[in-house]
């Protein structure tokens, strides 16, 4: 495994003056505070990643059952079970202190104050790149996917977060909308830095015995290679509607995955589900960007993005 | 941990339903007694996700063997894994078995079907330690009773009660109600119970764990996504204090698989509900 002297500077991208190594970065949720990932990855060589969900206060999730698979993908209720913002300030981030890699805390709430309240607590961690506002998450019957439906409140949130944050924003969509581009357009304009897409579709399986819901929550948030070509659409309608950079997310598992988001306008991309089935994925994305870049003779990846044809 | 693609030496039908997987790793992997691997077939993505199974036996540090029932996609998957064919494996995970603890300790192990996988090894410590130990082996029926193990059990020369529901070897019955009997016999008063088995079985194994005031520690099992705790998938609840109506939980992968019995809220079920 290389460590983080042999970072590709092609690879190298920038979203609000952060600079990432490369556009990899374990997508929140998926990747938990970073530190389970450390014996089977260099950490050192990843892009970045995006914690857990991370509320003012612990929450304790949903009952299981919270996973189930479908073909080509999962459906999930966990319900942002999570430390809370303070628990990870304290004892996470002096762990991830010694990895040089760029840390983005999603933050999550069930109202705007809770949200800025944990922002609140976030701005006095060391170690930082970035806030992830979920606005997105489907599995949570208040907050979330409420906010994330509207651009009224969606704007206003994002209005209030910019105010009450130290660091950039990044905000992450639903794509359980009918135009996405309008919420977009609302984000920027309230003072988003950068968008984050997609958070998982909402979808639901059933039990035919028992006819019951497979998951205790009843639907779930559908994730992994299913949802890629719905992902790769919605990261190109927003490119063409804003103007800030965007991180694509949506079932990206190969370098080729990842190049389809770049291509179609993303800075940078998000893996999620793939950690799970292979959890050195991140590390086989990088290498695969780097060998793309050298057998097409791309001399940095910026030029790659938004150059669809 | 080690993430690593391991090749099938061989993967053969015990019974209809049940079979042997054994691996040849490329490296040294120190399994403890009660740990598990996720693992799915090379490069396949159908299905999506490895699919957690219980380390059977350790013949050497780098060749392991796996017994597993064939229920679904990902078992089915594994199934059709031919000898020499690529393994994808992150092991181990999970703590273990606890040690029994006191003078005059004396032990149980309840096997309930499948369950058997998870609790060979420990069988062998104390087969080869001398502890006092009774085998309580449960099984549906004569060929799942053969397809969970009873043979490579029975080759440990412990003392073995079997149950089958149909009554087609040994007792008939439950093997709940094998152990209820062997507490009321022995009126052993420092008895640790370790048990894996269907969650009716632990549920009830866990009852007369408490009614005997014996120690009892179970395996769970739980839909997983990753095995290595950041998807937190697996959870079950336990009788700590919660924020919700559920109480707060642990997740099988990383804070077990093996908890004690007295800690779980059996009435929450992770896998049905």
């Amino acid at each position: 495994m290389a460590d983080g002297t042999n970072n590709d500077p092609r690879l190298a991208v920038e979203i609000s003056g952060i600079r990432f190594n490369n556009p990899v970065i374990g997508a929140s949720g998926t990747f938990g505070y970073g530190l389970e990932f450390a014996d089977l990855i260099d950490l050192n060589r990843l892009g970045g990643f995006a914690t857990k969900g991370l509320s003012a206060r612990p929450l304790p999730g949903n009952p299981p059952p919270r996973i189930v698979e479908t073909h080509g993908g999962m459906l999930n209720a966990i319900g942002l079970q999570n430390i809370g913002a303070r628990a990870f300030v304290e004892e996470k981030l002096p762990l991830l202190a010694r990895y040089d890699t760029r840390i983005i805390a999603n933050v999550f709430g069930y109202s705007d104050d809770e949200y800025i309240e944990a922002i609140t607590i976030l701005n006095d961690g060391d170690g930082i790149a970035a806030y992830e506002l979920n606005i997105s998450c489907p599995n949570v019957k208040e907050g979330g996917i409420v906010i994330g439906n509207s651009p009224t409140a969606a704007a206003r949130l994002t209005e209030k977060a910019k105010l009450a944050s130290s660091r950039p924003l990044i905000v992450k969509l639903s794509p359980n909308v009918t135009d996405i581009a309008i919420l977009a357009r609302a984000i920027v304009d309230a003072g988003a830095d950068c968008i984050s897409l997609i958070n998982t579709i909402v979808g639901m399986s059933i039990d035919v015995n028992t006819r019951k819901p497979r998951l205790s929550y009843g639907t779930g948030g559908l994730s992994g290679p299913a949802i890629r070509p719905i992902a790769v659409r919605m990261v190109h309608e927003v490119a063409r509607a804003v103007d800030v950079p965007l991180i694509g997310i949506g079932g990206i598992a190969s370098a080729a995955d990842a190049l389809e988001f770049i291509i179609a306008g993303a800075t940078a991309i998000q893996i999620g589900t793939a950690n799970y089935y292979d959890p050195t994925v991140t590390m086989k994305v990088i290498d695969g960007l780097t060998a793309h870049c050298e057998s097409h003779h791309i001399a940095t990846i910026k030029g790659l993005i938004g150059s669809l044809e | 941990m080690i993430e690593t693609i391991a090749t099938a030496d061989s993967n053969r039908e015990l019974a209809p339903g049940y079979r042997l997987l054994t691996l040849d790793l490329k490296e040294d992997v120190p399994v403890r007694a009660g740990q598990f691997a996720m693992l799915k077939p090379h490069a396949s993505l159908e299905p999506l996700l490895r699919r957690a199974l219980a380390v059977y036996r350790v013949h050497s540090p780098r060749r392991i063997s796996f017994l597993y029932q064939v229920l679904g996609r990902g078992t089915e998957a594994l199934a059709r894994v031919e000898n020499g064919g690529a393994v994808e494996a992150l092991l181990p995970l999970g703590n273990s078995w606890p040690d029994a603890i006191g003078a005059n300790q004396r032990v149980i192990v309840v096997a309930g079907g499948i369950g058997s996988a998870s609790v060979f090894m420990l069988c062998e410590k104390l087969a080869s330690t001398g502890v006092d130990t009774q085998l309580l082996f449960g099984a549906r029926s004569e060929p799942t009773a053969i397809g969970c193990g009873l043979e490579d059990f029975r080759a440990l020369g412990l003392p073995l009660t079997l149950t089958t529901d149909d009554g087609s070897l040994g007792e008939q019955g439950f093997v709940t109600g094998a152990l209820e009997r062997e507490l009321l016999r022995s009126g052993r008063p420092r008895s640790t119970i370790y048990a894996c088995g269907p969650w009716v079985m632990m549920k009830r194994v866990a009852e007369i764990a408490v009614q005997f005031e014996a120690r009892c520690f179970v395996s769970l099992e739980a839909p997983m996504g990753c095995g290595f705790g950041v998807c937190v998938g697996c959870v079950v609840a336990v009788k700590t204090r919660g924020t919700n109506e559920y109480g707060s939980y642990k997740r099988v992968c990383t804070d077990g698989s093996i908890f004690p019995a007295e800690s779980i809220r059996w009435e929450v079920d992770p896998i049905a509900h």
